[in-house]
C-alpha cells in the first residue's frame, strides 16, 4: 500500500529513469538465458550434424539421457551426496579452523611474526603435492578428500582473515582504548565486525576452493563422489558421463554460490 | 579558578628500531577548570603525544602529569578524547555509536547514562537521526555525534585532536560554533590542538605555544574577546593583534 503512494508522488524524471532502470534489468537477464539457450542449440545441432563428434564432445541431449540413467541405475545419488557432503564438511572445517588460526595470530604479534615465514611457504605449496602423503596419514576415500579441501582452504582463510584484522585504523583502536576497552572488547566490538565484508568474501573463495579440493581429492583415491564418477568415465572412454558429471558439478558449485551470495548484499558496501 | 590539568617537566621519547625520537623536552603547563585551552605548535612538534600522554595511552619518560591534583592513571575515566576524523563504526546505528564507551565501561544499563545520551541527542538535533547509519550523516553532523559519544562518557577533560580538519572551511565554522557551545553549555573543560591559528584564537581562553620538536612551550597566551561564539570572537578588533603574536612565534 505505502509502496503504491510512493510511486504515485515520483516525479516524472524519476519515473522514467525508474522505467529505464527495470528495463535494463530485463534486457540483461534476457541475453544471459539466450546466450545459454544459443549455446546449447548449436551445440546439439553441431553433434545431430557431425561438426563435432559427439563421442569426445557430448551433447546437450547426451548429458540430460546419461543423467537420468545414472539416475536410474541408482547410484548417482550416492555420487552426488558424497562430493556434497565432503565438499560442505571440508569447507566449514578449513573455514572454521582459518578463522580460528587468524584469531590467535592477530591476538598474538610475537607467534604472528614467528609464523609468517610458515604461512608464506604453505600458502605458495601447490597441496595436490601433498596428496599420496595425505593418503598414507589418514587412509583413501572420504576422510583423504576432506583434508585435500581443508588443506587448500585453510592457510588462505587464515592469511586473507589475518590481513582484515590487522588492516584495522590504529586510531580507531587508539579511540577503543581511550574508551579503556580491554583486548578482548578491541576484538569483538572493532576488529571483528570491520572484518564481516572480508569474511563474507573469503566464504566466497571458499565455496570455489572447496569444490577444487573435493574433485582433487576424489581423482587422487575414492570410491564415489563426481570426482570419482569423472574419472571413471574417461578410463572407461564414456566421456558423456564426464560431461554429465561436470554439468552436475556446475550446478552444484552455483547453488552453493548462491547461498552465500546473499551474505554480500547485507554486509559490503 | 583551580588547575584542572598540570603538565610538570615532562619529556617523552619514542623508541624506534633506528632510533630514539625525543618529542617532548621538560615541557611544563597548565590550564585551568571549565577553560578552554588550545595548543599550537609546528607539524610533528609533539601535540598529539601531549594529548596521548595526557589520556593515558602513552606514560610519560620522565616528569609528572596531574589532573585535579591527582597524578593520572592508566585507565582514567575523568579524560574524554576526540579524534582528528570521527570514527564512527559503520556497522553500528548512530545510537549505537553514542553509546559504545558506555558499553565497553559496562554501564550501558545505567538509565542516568541513557538519559544523559537521549538528551544530549535531542539538544544537538541529532535525535531523528537515532536509529540511522553514520553514512547517512553530513560530515559536521558525524563530528557532533563524535563530540556526544565522548560526553556521554561525562570527562572532567575533553581532548580534541584537530577536530575539524578533515571538514571543508563553511562546515568547519558550522562545527566549531557548535562544539564549542556544545562543550560551554555542558561546562567540560576542554583541550584543543589545531594547526589553525585562528580557529585557536577564536576558541580559546588560553594559548599554549609550542617550539618545534622536542617541544617545550614558548609562550602562554591568556585571551579575553568580547563575543559568545567563535564567529562572534572573529570579529573582535584584538583577534588580528593576536594572530600575528601567534603567527610570529610559530615562524
Ligand atoms: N609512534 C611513533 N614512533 C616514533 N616516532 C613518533 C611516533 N609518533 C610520533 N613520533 C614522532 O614524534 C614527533 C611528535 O609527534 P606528534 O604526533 O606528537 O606530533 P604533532 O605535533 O601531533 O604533529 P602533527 O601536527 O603533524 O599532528 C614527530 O616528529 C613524530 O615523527
Ligand atoms: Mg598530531
Amino acid at each position: 500500500m505505502l509502496k503504491k503512494e510512493k510511486t504515485i508522488n515520483y516525479s516524472k524524471a524519476r519515473q522514467n529513469y525508474l522505467k529505464r532502470l527495470k528495463k535494463d534489468k530485463i534486457l540483461v537477464l534476457f541475453w544471459q538465458i539466450a546466450i545459454f539457450v544459443i549455446f546449447l542449440g548449436i551445440w546439439q545441432l553441431f553433434a545431430d550434424t557431425g561438426v563435432v563428434d559427439p563421442f569426445f564432445f557430448s551433447s546437450p541431449s547426451r548429458i540430460v539421457s546419461t543423467i537420468l540413467d545414472l539416475a536410474h541405475q541408482n547410484n548417482l545419488w550416492i555420487h552426488i551426496w558424497t562430493s556434497l557432503y565432503e565438499t560442505l564438511i571440508g569447507f566449514i572445517l578449513a573455514t572454521l579452523i582459518g578463522f580460528l588460526l587468524a584469531i590467535i595470530l592477530w591476538w598474538s604479534e610475537k607467534l604472528r611474526k614467528i609464523f609468517e615465514p610458515y604461512l608464506i611457504i604453505l600458502n605458495s605449496l601447490p597441496k595436490i603435492a601433498l596428496g599420496p602423503m595425505i593418503i598414507f596419514w589418514v587412509g583413501s576415500g572420504t576422510s583423504a578428500t576432506i583434508v585435500m579441501c581443508i588443506l587448500i582452504c585453510v592457510i588462505i582463510t587464515t592469511i586473507s582473515m589475518l590481513n582484515a584484522f590487522i588492516s584495522c585504523d590504529h586510531d580507531k583502536i587508539l579511540l577503543m582504548k581511550s574508551m579503556h576497552a580491554n583486548k578482548m572488547q578491541i576484538f569483538f566490538k572493532l576488529i571483528l565486525p570491520n572484518a564481516i565484508p572480508e569474511f563474507v568474501s573469503v566464504l566466497k573463495i571458499n565455496v570455489g576452493m572447496s569444490w577444487v579440493g573435493t574433485i582433487m581429492g576424489e581423482y587422487l583415491s575414492s570410491k564415489a563422489g563426481l570426482g570419482y564418477l569423472i574419472n571413471y568415465g574417461s578410463q572407461i572412454l564414456k566421456l558423456d558421463i564426464v560431461m554429465a558429471s561436470i554439468t552436475l558439478l556446475c550446478i552444484l558449485a552455483a547453488g552453493m554460490y548462491f547461498l552465500v551470495s546473499p551474505l554480500e548484499k547485507r554486509y559490503k558496501k | 579558578m583551580k588547575k584542572l590539568l598540570e603538565f610538570k617537566d615532562v619529556s617523552y621519547f619514542y623508541q624506534t628500531k633506528e632510533s630514539e625520537v625525543k618529542a617532548l623536552d621538560n615541557i611544563s603547563f597548565f590550564i585551568k577548570e571549565k577553560d578552554f585551552s588550545s595548543l599550537v605548535g609546528p607539524s610533528g612538534c609533539g601535540k598529539t603525544t601531549i594529548l596521548s600522554l595526557t589520556a593515558g595511552l602513552l606514560v610519560p619518560s620522565n616528569g609528572e602529569i596531574k589532573l585535579d591534583n591527582q597524578p593520572i592513571a592508566q585507565n582514567d575515566s575523568r579524560i574524554g578524547y576526540m579524534f582528528q576524523r570521527d570514527h564512527l563504526f559503520e556497522w553500528r546505528t548512530i545510537w549505537q555509536n553514542i553509546i559504545l564507551g558506555l558499553e565497553v565501561q559496562k554501564k550501558h544499563k545505567d538509565t542516568q547514562k541513557l538519559e544523559l545520551a537521549e538528551n544530549l541527542l535531542k539538544k544537538y538535533d541529532l535525535y531523528n537521526f537515532k536509529n540511522k547509519k553514520p553514512r547517512q550523516l553530513s560530515g559536521g553532523m558525524r563530528q557532533r555525534v563524535a563530540l556526544i559519544r565522548t560526553l556521554v562518557l561525562e570527562p572532567a577533560l575533553l581532548l580534541l585532536d584537530e577536530p575539524f580538519s578533515a571538514l571543508d572551511f563553511q562546515t568547519r565554522l558550522k562545527v566549531c560554533d557548535d562544539v564549542y557551545e556544545i562543550i560551554k553549555s555542558e561546562q567540560k573543560t576542554a583541550l584543543l590542538v589545531t594547526h589553525d591559528i585562528s580557529e585557536a584564537i577564536s576558541m580559546s581562553d588560553k594559548i599554549v605555544i609550542l617550539t618545534k620538536r622536542p617541544a617545550i612551550v614558548k609562550e602562554t597566551l591568556e585571551l579575553n574577546l568580547s563575543g559568545n561564539t567563535p564567529l562572534q570572537k572573529r570579529e573582535d578588533k584584538d583577534f588580528g593583534k593576536y594572530f600575528e603574536k601567534i603567527w610570529r612565534n610559530l615562524c
